[in-house]
């Protein structure tokens, strides 16, 4: 029963946090724009609004332009759910849990590039074929900082990974794990999530021809690997297992807000960079987390 | 059951050419035999051996089937039943007059060879059944070979094939004349025998497949009949994997073997995928596959031999039962996909993917088990490839946590496992986008057929195996570690890692999970209300199918990271002043080794070979003063010792 309760709760706050995230962002940048900008809860009301609306469907687009969605956002939930949250630990927590949730991420992103193929459009062609290929490096950046956490903790299970800090190497660490975070969630400077009409986009451009429930789906999906992305950071970089409960719930939360609203100072003092040097800038993620892990390994034994 | 499985295929020898139902039959009853003896040495963990009492060319025939061979021969006997009922629609007699009946019988002799050389245990009856068997490729490969591709690829794996023999043979005779018998077994006591190894890792390197040697892979894969295609690359090149984990086991082993296994491993993972990017061949492509999936194991079995040197139970075990179960799961999903792929080609007519799109409206089926098949290779959740790659990075990761060399190799083939992973995520997108997806880009993809009720089952059969390995891992977890306990005795009795229950559980959940949630996604999409139009494309008026991103559009940005070693030819004609006329771009991916290593060599060794040929011109009178010659500097040297 407790377990039954446990699981309940923690679906319930990543689907109803997550896209409260987007929209602190979006608040960011209309602060240090100097404008009155969205309302923060406005992914929930289109995200409402788009539950209740029909869809458009391309003659050319198989089932599978709807399934892709669907199976993406569970992929994106499953993956968020092996994630410990701050003292609660993990809900299920094994060996190896880690590297299925790296795989759960690269599941979600297959069925996204193959619903953009579905609709035969030269542009989301274009979006599929950047999102997968610049991921080759992001997963290398990815696998890099779970070694690190490996080598630290000296286990393979997500729970006892996060617990301790992340050494001397953290502050490697964070750096490149944000760079990664900024890549994977399609924001500036790999991408612009504010344009879907340029020839520049990866991610956004994928999802141009879908509406009604699957877009909510994509756009709610999207939220979720944000936050998990934000709270796999704060939890790799800050000892939340040696503090209280309480402390360690209240540092979780302080340190999501504090890089959501990086993210969004990021969009708004940064421009976009040009599409041959994003390939420069993972490698530069990789090496900040390659080289935060011979810290972690050499240092260990030092 | 071995003896039902043995007459039941050398049956099906006789019925082959005449009699297509009782081939079949026989060879189904044959597979299914041999299937269920593989299966019962691997449940009950125990080893069968019978020895003859006639001889056979001065020897006794000594037949073993331990935990190893009993892995690989259920891979033969499935893959080998589900290709045959496949031919039975894709290569028939009407469509083949000439050529069904041959491939019939070579297809029974090329899987009664392999099931013999996985049971002979001595030297000189495993080199016999190893010739025939290369020599059944040989055969099955040309069997259209009133084309010139064909036959040049079937000569291409006739010389790499006996290149490799060369290097078995050495090694046989070597083992034999230290030994002192033809009999093979454990010899891991006599450590002078360590050296012998690399000889037989290059013989069965290069059946294998395994990067440098892979020269004859690609277009014997590609040129081959697709059933034949996928008996060759699911199951054959495993011939090559079972030499070497077999003998990497019996063989006193050393450390530097190991090491070298698994950077070979690497290096074919990640070069693999890097070519199977850029090819525009869909048969290609899935065959520069297999050279990756076979590092994979690669890495699995090199890790292990280097954990069995250095005394790391822990982790060891682990390994190899993630390479030995990528054997069962590359052999189940790249047939799956060589099925899938001869099922288009069979529609359509080429294998070129530029040419191809929006197939899965004509041929639903083999769009969605093709698609299932793309999942399980790019190793994702909830399907078999995710189980042992799984294994593998868990073992590898165990390897980082100990102290000792291991560590310095198990972090790069971690990251660059997970990059291969990412790359054939990348490559699968592309070919299912390209082929199944989208638009027709050519009229003869808009004239394709689903295939019929044979080739459908044997396709769903090998699906099925995916989802089940995916689904339960547990129960084929004993398959693999009998084998284990049979590589080597100590690391035996381990029971099945306690998350490996738990990652069956979560794929279970997922997949229902993932069923259901797609039903409703496309319920609740069409309740409220749902247009067709055409598609978007930013507003775009006239779209037409040639706007689509081809092959090697979508692969681009990645074969530009790996240009150094692919070395694409590009022939591009720009468009040029206000009205341009003509403009044409053209890409293609050479094999590079081939062409670059393999080719300059071979002229240089015939250049050679012609200069020494001038020596030899047939007139009396040159070799009497090549004798003066001879005899004058004999003299000359005999008199400069004495002097």
């Amino acid at each position: 029963m407790i377990a039954v309760l446990d699981f309940a709760s923690r679906l319930l706050v990543w689907l109803l946090v997550a896209p409260l995230l987007p929209g602190i962002i979006n608040r960011v940048k209309a602060w240090v724009a100097g404008r009155q900008g969205p309302p923060v809860l406005q992914l929930y009301y289109d995200l409402a609004r788009l539950w209740r609306k029909g869809v458009v469907l391309s003659t050319l687009a198989s089932p599978g332009f709807v399934a892709g969605p669907a199976v993406a956002w569970l992929a994106v939930v499953a993956a968020a759910l092996l994630m410990p949250l701050g003292s609660l630990g993990g809900t299920l927590s094994f060996r190896g849990d880690v590297i299925l949730l790296v795989y759960l991420l690269a599941l979600a992103r297959f069925c996204t590039a193959w619903a953009a193929l579905e609709t035969g459009s030269a542009f989301e062609g274009m979006g599929a074929a950047r999102e997968v290929s610049y991921a080759v490096l992001a997963e290398a950046s990815v696998i890099t900082a779970v070694l690190v956490l490996g080598v630290q903790s000296g286990t393979v299970s997500l729970a006892a990974m996060l617990g301790p800090s992340a050494g001397t190497g953290s502050v490697l660490l964070a750096v490149g794990l944000f760079m990664v975070l900024l890549a994977e969630n399609c924001r500036v400077p790999f991408d612009d999530p504010n344009t879907h009409l340029e020839l520049t986009m990866i991610h956004e451009v994928m999802v141009l021809d879908h509406s009604g429930p699957p877009l909510a789906a994509v756009l709610h999906g999207a939220a979720i690997k944000l936050m998990l992305f934000s709270v796999l950071l704060v939890q790799a970089v800050l000892p939340l297992g040696d503090m209280r409960a309480a402390t360690a719930w209240a540092v979780l939360v302080a340190g999501v807000l504090a890089v959501t609203v990086a993210v969004g100072l990021v969009e708004s003092l940064l421009a976009r960079y040009a599409f041959r040097r994003v390939p420069l800038l993972l490698t530069t993620g990789f090496l900040l987390c390659l080289f935060s892990l011979l810290v972690a390994w050499k240092g260990g034994s030092a | 059951m071995l003896l039902v499985a043995a007459c039941a295929v050398a049956l099906s020898l006789l019925g082959a050419v005449r009699a297509p139902r009782w081939w079949l039959a026989s060879l189904l009853v044959g597979s299914f035999a041999a299937l269920i003896a593989g299966a019962w040495v691997l449940g009950a963990g125990v080893a069968w051996e019978w020895r003859s009492a006639f001889r056979i060319a001065g020897e006794p025939l000594h037949l073993r089937l331990d935990g190893v061979s009993a892995l690989f021969l259920v891979a033969v006997a499935v893959v080998g039943g589900a290709g045959a009922a496949y031919s039975r629609e894709y290569w028939g007699d009407r469509a083949h007059p000439v050529s069904a009946g041959a491939g019939r019988w070579w297809w029974s002799a090329l899987q009664f060879c392999m099931g013999l050389l996985l049971l002979c245990s001595n030297g000189l009856h495993f080199l016999m059944a190893w010739e025939a068997f290369a020599i059944s490729g040989y055969f099955l490969i040309t069997l259209d070979r009133q084309k010139t591709e064909v036959r040049s690829a079937g000569w291409l794996y006739l010389a790499a094939s006996h290149a490799g023999t060369l290097g078995l043979f050495a090694f046989f005779a070597l083992l034999a004349a230290r030994t002192g018998t033809w009999d093979l077994g454990p010899v891991r006591d006599q450590a002078g025998l360590a050296p012998l190894f690399w000889l037989a890792l290059v013989g069965f390197g290069v059946k294998a497949g395994m990067f440098p040697l892979h020269i004859w892979l690609p277009s014997a894969h590609a040129n081959a009949p697709s059933h034949v295609s996928a008996i060759l690359s699911g199951v054959a090149i495993k011939m090559g994997i079972y030499g070497i984990v077999r003998f990497s086991g019996w063989l006193p082993s050393s450390a530097g073997t190991g090491w070298v296994v698994a950077l070979l491993g690497v290096v074919s993972a990640v070069l693999g995928v890097a070519f199977a990017l850029g090819q525009h061949d869909i048969k290609r492509l899935l065959a520069y596959h297999s050279v990756e999936n076979i590092g994979i194991i690669l890495i699995g079995v090199g890790f292990a031999m280097v954990a069995s040197v250095h005394g790391h139970p822990a982790w060891g075990p682990l390994a190899l039962a993630g390479g030995l179960l990528h054997v069962w799961n590359h052999a189940l999903f790249k047939s799956l996909l060589f099925f899938g792929a001869g099922s288009v080609v069979h529609a359509v007519g080429t294998r070129e993917m530029s040419l191809l799109g929006g197939l899965w409206r004509r041929m639903p089926w083999t769009a969605s088990l093709f698609a299932l098949g793309a999942v399980a290779i790019s190793g994702l959740p909830p399907l078999n490839g995710f189980v042992s790659e799984w294994l593998i990075y868990l073992g590898l990761f165990d390897a980082v946590n100990q102290p000792g060399a291991a560590v310095w190799a198990a972090i790069p083939a971690i990251v660059l496992l997970a990059m291969t992973g990412a790359l054939a995520l990348a490559c699968f997108v592309k070919v299912c986008g390209v082929v199944f997806l989208g638009a027709p880009r050519a009229q003869s993809a808009k004239g394709a057929h689903e295939c019929g009720l044979w080739m459908r089952g044997s396709m769903v059969v090998l699906a099925a195996g995916c989802v089940a390995i995916g689904l339960v891992p547990v129960v084929f977890w004993r398959a693999t570690h009998s084998a284990v306990a049979a590589w080597q005795g100590a690391w035996g009795g381990d029971p099945a890692p306690e998350s490996l229950a738990t990652l069956g559980l979560i794929h279970l959940t997922l997949a229902a999970s993932a069923v259901a949630g797609a039903v409703w996604l496309w319920r609740r999409a069409r309740r409220g209300g749902c247009v067709r139009g055409p598609t978007w494309d930013c507003g775009y008026a006239a779209p037409t199918a040639r706007m689509q991103y081809t092959a090697g559009s979508f692969a681009g940005i990645i074969t530009e990271w790996f240009a150094w070693i692919l070395q694409p030819r590009r022939h591009a004609h720009r468009p040029e002043g206000v009205f341009p006329r003509h403009a044409f771009f053209e890409e293609h991916t050479p094999e590079t080794v081939l062409e670059r290593v393999i080719e300059p060599v071979g002229r240089g060794v015939m250049l050679v070979s012609g200069l020494a040929r001038r020596l030899q011109h047939g007139s009396v009178q040159a070799y009497v003063l090549y004798l003066i010659v001879g005899l004058a500097a004999v003299a000359a040297m005999a008199l400069a010792w004495c002097g």
